[in-house]
């Protein structure tokens, strides 16, 4: 019965029609396509974007120079130097050299960091034309958004 | 009417028409088959260039045209440049033949909707379609590489066994109309007044499921099976020598969808002819009746492909001489039988 079933089933193409439907219906369903430039798709909230540099509440730098990073690395992305000013507590970085395109993403010196000063962004767009956008200075470390995607599209001629 | 405009302007302008049209039907068709297979998929599919993508095919024929020529150092190179053009001109011929719609009266001037009318136009189109089987197989022996060849074997040895079918079912509608002229078997459906598709749908079927067999789409897709094998018979064709292969395996989507119209649902003629209520429906021109037509059988065969897995080669050449074949002789017997009696 159920072969005789099955092959009256095939014979007039009743499971052709029957997957015809499921991708009909699907047709209407609605589409997972993220349209990029215009919808932009929040990245996880562990997402590993770029390294950043933070400040206190205060407006103080939290990098105390000591190094950390620079040994936790393995990249070698970091070259840092810092200076104890007249009077003050702590050391702050009067170098920090940072390379975007020796950065592995691995997150080391964040886990090392003593006073959380460098973090992982959620910054996702990291593309430009030359290395020059790919090297960061102790001011860049602090840029965001708009800025970083100027600093790192350094030298190349995009229409503002 | 001038005599040059009736001698010389129109046919030339039916000569470029009948090379214009499948070419743009080719360009909606690749269209299409992205946008409908990717929206069956859950996605969007091209939609930037152009409005909602469709200038997307002529952005890709573009990129082909600036494409190096590769040629293997040991093809053979008359063979090799002469296939893409044989199975091209073979899919394009085939569209002479093809009627679009009743002749149109211009003052005295009866402008006919096709090119040559034959009383054998059947046969010349399917003869024409098996010419494209040589590029196919010169194609794949001239690129000197063994993958091509293999897909030409895969290739000659499906669409030539589904041929037979193909050939038996034309022959009920042949027996029907007792006709092998296009345009007559057209006229005859208008004059009984029900289309052969719903006077022996054993026939339609059979021939529509070989059609898509014969044209190498999914899912028989199998000499270029896309997901697996590099490409079949054109792996070593770049540049616009590939877009040839393509472009003609398109034109052949829109040829067998034409034949399929013409055959088994009346061509250009408005559905439902008896029905007073639903007179109209004779306001729209034959010729956009055809086009709703066969764009509805292209629709089909992106929907085929969007919906089913590909066919394993020995179940492909059992469902055609297993099934199809006798499935397609008795059709025909049975056929003639009431050709016969009645």
């Amino acid at each position: 019965m159920s072969r005789l079933k099955r092959f009256l089933k095939m014979a007039f193409l009743l499971d052709i029609l029957q997957g015809l439907g499921v991708t009909l219906r699907l047709y209407f369903s609605r589409k997972v396509t993220v349209q990029y430039p215009e919808q932009v798709q929040e990245p996880a909230p562990r997402f590993r974007g770029i390294l950043r540099l933070h400040r206190d509440e205060g407006g103080e730098p939290l990098c105390i120079a000591c190094k950390a990073c620079q040994r936790a690395c393995g990249t070698n992305c970091f070259d840092i130097e810092g200076k104890k000013e007249e009077g003050a507590k702590v050391m702050r970085p009067v170098k920090f050299d940072w390379k975007l395109d020796r950065c592995s993403f691995c997150g080391f010196c964040v886990e090392v960091c003593p006073t959380a000063a460098i973090r992982f962004s959620r910054e996702f767009r990291l593309t430009g034309t030359g290395k020059v956008g790919l090297f960061f200075r102790l001011p860049d470390m602090y840029l965001a958004g708009e800025d970083l995607q100027e600093h790192l599209c350094a030298g190349c001629r995009r229409p503002q | 009417m001038t005599p040059f405009v009736a001698e010389v302007l129109i046919p030339v302008g039916k000569v470029v028409a009948v090379i214009l049209y499948p070419m743009v039907m080719v360009v909606v068709m690749i269209w299409l088959e992205r946008r409908v297979v990717a929206l069956m998929q859950g996605r969007l599919g091209p939609n930037r260039v152009g409005f909602q993508g469709l200038l997307q095919p002529v952005a890709d024929a573009v990129k082909l045209f600036f494409k190096e020529n590769i040629m293997q150092r040991q093809a053979d190179t008359f063979l090799f440049n002469v296939s893409p053009v044989l199975v091209m001109f073979s899919s394009l011929l085939a569209f002479c033949f093809v009627p679009l719609g009743e002749p149109i009266m211009l003052g005295s001037y009866n402008l006919t909707l096709w090119i040559a009318e034959s009383p054998v136009g059947l046969l010349i189109i399917l003869g024409l379609s098996s010419i494209s089987v040589f590029g196919v197989i010169f194609g794949g022996w001239a690129s000197n590489s063994k993958y091509p060849l293999m897909g030409a074997l895969r290739s000659v040895v499906q669409v030539l066994s589904y041929e037979i079918p193909i050939g038996l079912t034309v022959l009920t509608v042949v027996f029907v109309a007792r006709s092998m002229d296009l345009v007559e078997i057209v006229r005859r459906q208008e004059a009984s007044g029900v289309w052969y598709g719903f006077l022996m749908p054993v026939s339609f079927v059979v021939f529509w499921i070989s059609g898509i067999a014969e044209t190498n789409r999914a899912p028989f897709d199998l000499p270029e099976a896309e997901s697996e094998l590099v490409a079949g018979y054109h792996t070593e064709y770049s540049g616009m020598k590939f877009a040839f292969f393509y472009m003609a395996e398109y034109a052949h989507m829109v040829l067998v969808s034409s034949l399929v119209v013409i055959l088994f649902f009346g061509g250009w003629l408005p559905p439902f002819p008896s029905v007073k209520a639903l007179s109209f429906l004779h306001a729209a021109p034959g010729f956009v009746w055809y086009l709703v037509k066969i764009m509805f059988f292209l629709y089909l065969y992106v929907w085929i492909r969007a919906t089913f897995p590909r066919y394993r080669f020995d179940s492909l050449i059992r469902l055609v001489w297993k099934w199809f074949v006798p499935l397609s002789l008795l059709n025909f017997l049975a056929v003639a039988l009431g050709r016969f009696l009645l």
